[in-house]
């Protein structure tokens, strides 16, 4: 994708072993998923039938009151009483019945899968983890490493996919929030690493390409600002090495301390949206919180990286124009040449997802497919590469007082934005 | 001064991967959504690749 037609093949070998730890860990996530819904399962047996004290029910008849019981809800939704149409019960399988009629205990295997779950050790945990410590123990041999980097985007197209969940309604009503967040926290670390980067006299290049890596997309923004502020190769690394570590940090802590706080998926993705530096890394760390907070995240990233333009734009005027004029020359400055080149093309996907969900084209079987299933299929062999590239001699690149300042203004960003989203509340967060 | 001008043509080709990464991702995206509706690919697909 990157290369020419001739290079293709060196890509092969490492996106093929993306893809086949994507299926391992989708494969682990369905069966932890699966055990989880057993265990539920068989607490309500076990309670059902303790609690009356008679033997247990044959498994015949357990499946006939279950069945019952699902009838007598359809019922009631046809009555209107019920809002949501009831899913069919889960039951578990006569063997694993069997075995519970008789030990009076519930499976290990189910048991495992809870405590999986409440560990949060879903696909996206066990991708980043399991990279991350391929890539530092044993190493990723040189033949997969171009592949590897290639498998990062490939989160994009579920970015897109998850376009099809939304209507431009609920876009509005959380882009307002969004918007304001992305103009008080976002520029506003942009212009704060600026301020403070001249007044503790470094490097305009190395504080220019920090500023925008800081405060808006990353790696992503890092290149766009590197050649307008005549960033040398040094101080780029340095920034994307600040950028990075501090993405690693939050994308392992940021799940925990959400549930230690109590956030709902809603402001958890807000936040996510709105402290975590990279693409990748927040959307891996909304994903592993939950739907709801990948719903919200989504939007908030997508007015974000609309912005990097305008950061472009800043750093040009800051670190260019500003400078030209205080040395009384004239510099000018061609807009739309810089939103042109700048503006990140996937974003209008996901906008026409949006257009055709809200046209009626998509059924929820449509919505199933594109912003769940195929979603996670991408999102998996992304996640791959994500975490077979988190390499520990990338993150020890950071350093100096770059380092210092871009890491306080990333810390200060997520805790200042995780009061304010804490206290905006659910409600305005929650897309549906 | 040349390294900085070799980085600079590094950073700008970069960017200009980006652009067609960005498309090759629009086309992979908008082949689910045909697949999707033209009903070749449906929600058995995805469970059917698991155990």
């Amino acid at each position: 994708m990157t290369d020419t037609n001739s290079g293709i093949v060196k890509y092969i070998p490492g996106l093929i072993l993306c893809i086949i730890l994507g299926w391992l860990a989708l494969q682990w996530d369905q069966s932890i998923h699966k055990w989880q819904k057993d265990f539920q399962e068989s607490e309500k047996i076990l309670k059902a039938n303790i609690k009356d004290g008679k033997p247990f029910l044959p498994f015949a008849e357990y499946l006939a009151k279950s069945d019952e019981k699902h009838k007598e809800k359809l019922a009631a939704f046809e009555r209107g009483e019920i809002k949501e149409k009831p899913k069919k019960p889960h039951t578990i399988k006569e063997k694993d019945y069997e075995t519970i009629a008789t030990t009076k205990e519930i499976p290990f295997n189910f048991r495992f899968g809870e405590r999986m779950i409440q560990f949060q050790l879903t696909y996206v945990a066990v991708l980043l983890l399991g990279g991350m410590l391929i890539r530092n123990t044993i190493g990723l041999p040189k033949v997969f490493q171009p592949g590897a980097v290639l498998a990062r985007p490939i989160i994009k197209p579920g970015i897109i996919l998850l376009g099809g969940y939304y209507l431009w309604s609920n876009l509005l009503k959380v882009g307002v929030f969004a918007l304001l967040l992305v103009l008080v926290f976002i520029l506003g670390t942009t212009v704060l690493v600026a301020v403070l980067g001249r007044r503790m006299k470094q490097d305009d290049g190395l504080m220019g390409v920090m500023a925008a890596g800081a405060g808006i997309c990353g790696v992503s923004a890092a290149v766009a600002v590197a050649p307008v502020v005549n960033a040398k190769p040094r101080d780029f690394f340095y920034a994307v090495g600040t950028i990075l570590l501090f993405g690693t940090v939050a994308l392992f802590t940021f799940p925990y301390i959400g549930k230690a706080l109590g956030m709902s998926e809603p402001v958890f993705g807000a936040w996510v949206g709105t402290a975590i530096l990279n693409t990748a890394q927040l959307v891996a760390a909304a994903t592993w919180y939950g739907h709801d907070a990948l719903l919200t995240a989504n939007i908030i990233n997508i007015v974000r990286v609309g912005f990097i333009p305008i950061v472009v734009i800043f750093c040009i005027w800051f670190y260019v124009i500003k400078k030209a004029t205080a040395e009384g020359k004239e510099q000018k400055i061609n807009t739309w040449q810089v939103i042109k080149d700048k503006f990140p093309l996937f974003i209008i996907g996901f906008f026409a997802m949006v257009t055709l969900n809200e046209l009626g084209v998509f059924t929820e079987d449509h919505r199933t497919i594109f912003g769940k299933q195929f979603l996670q299929i991408f999102f998996a062999v992304g996640f791959a590469g994500v975490g077979l590239n988190i390499a520990f001699d990338d993150l020890k690149k950071a350093g100096g007082k770059a380092f210092v300042i871009g890491f306080i203004a990333a810390t200060l960003k997520a805790v200042l934005s995780a009061i304010v989203v804490m206290m905006i509340g659910t409600d305005a967060f929650k897309v549906k | 001064m040349a390294e900085t001008k070799e980085f600079e043509d590094k950073a700008k080709k970069v960017f200009s991967a980006e652009r067609k990464e960005d498309i090759w991702v629009l086309i992979l995206a908008a082949i689910t959504v045909i697949l999707g509706l033209t009903g070749v690919i449906t929600p058995k697909t995805f469970t059917s690749l698991f155990f």
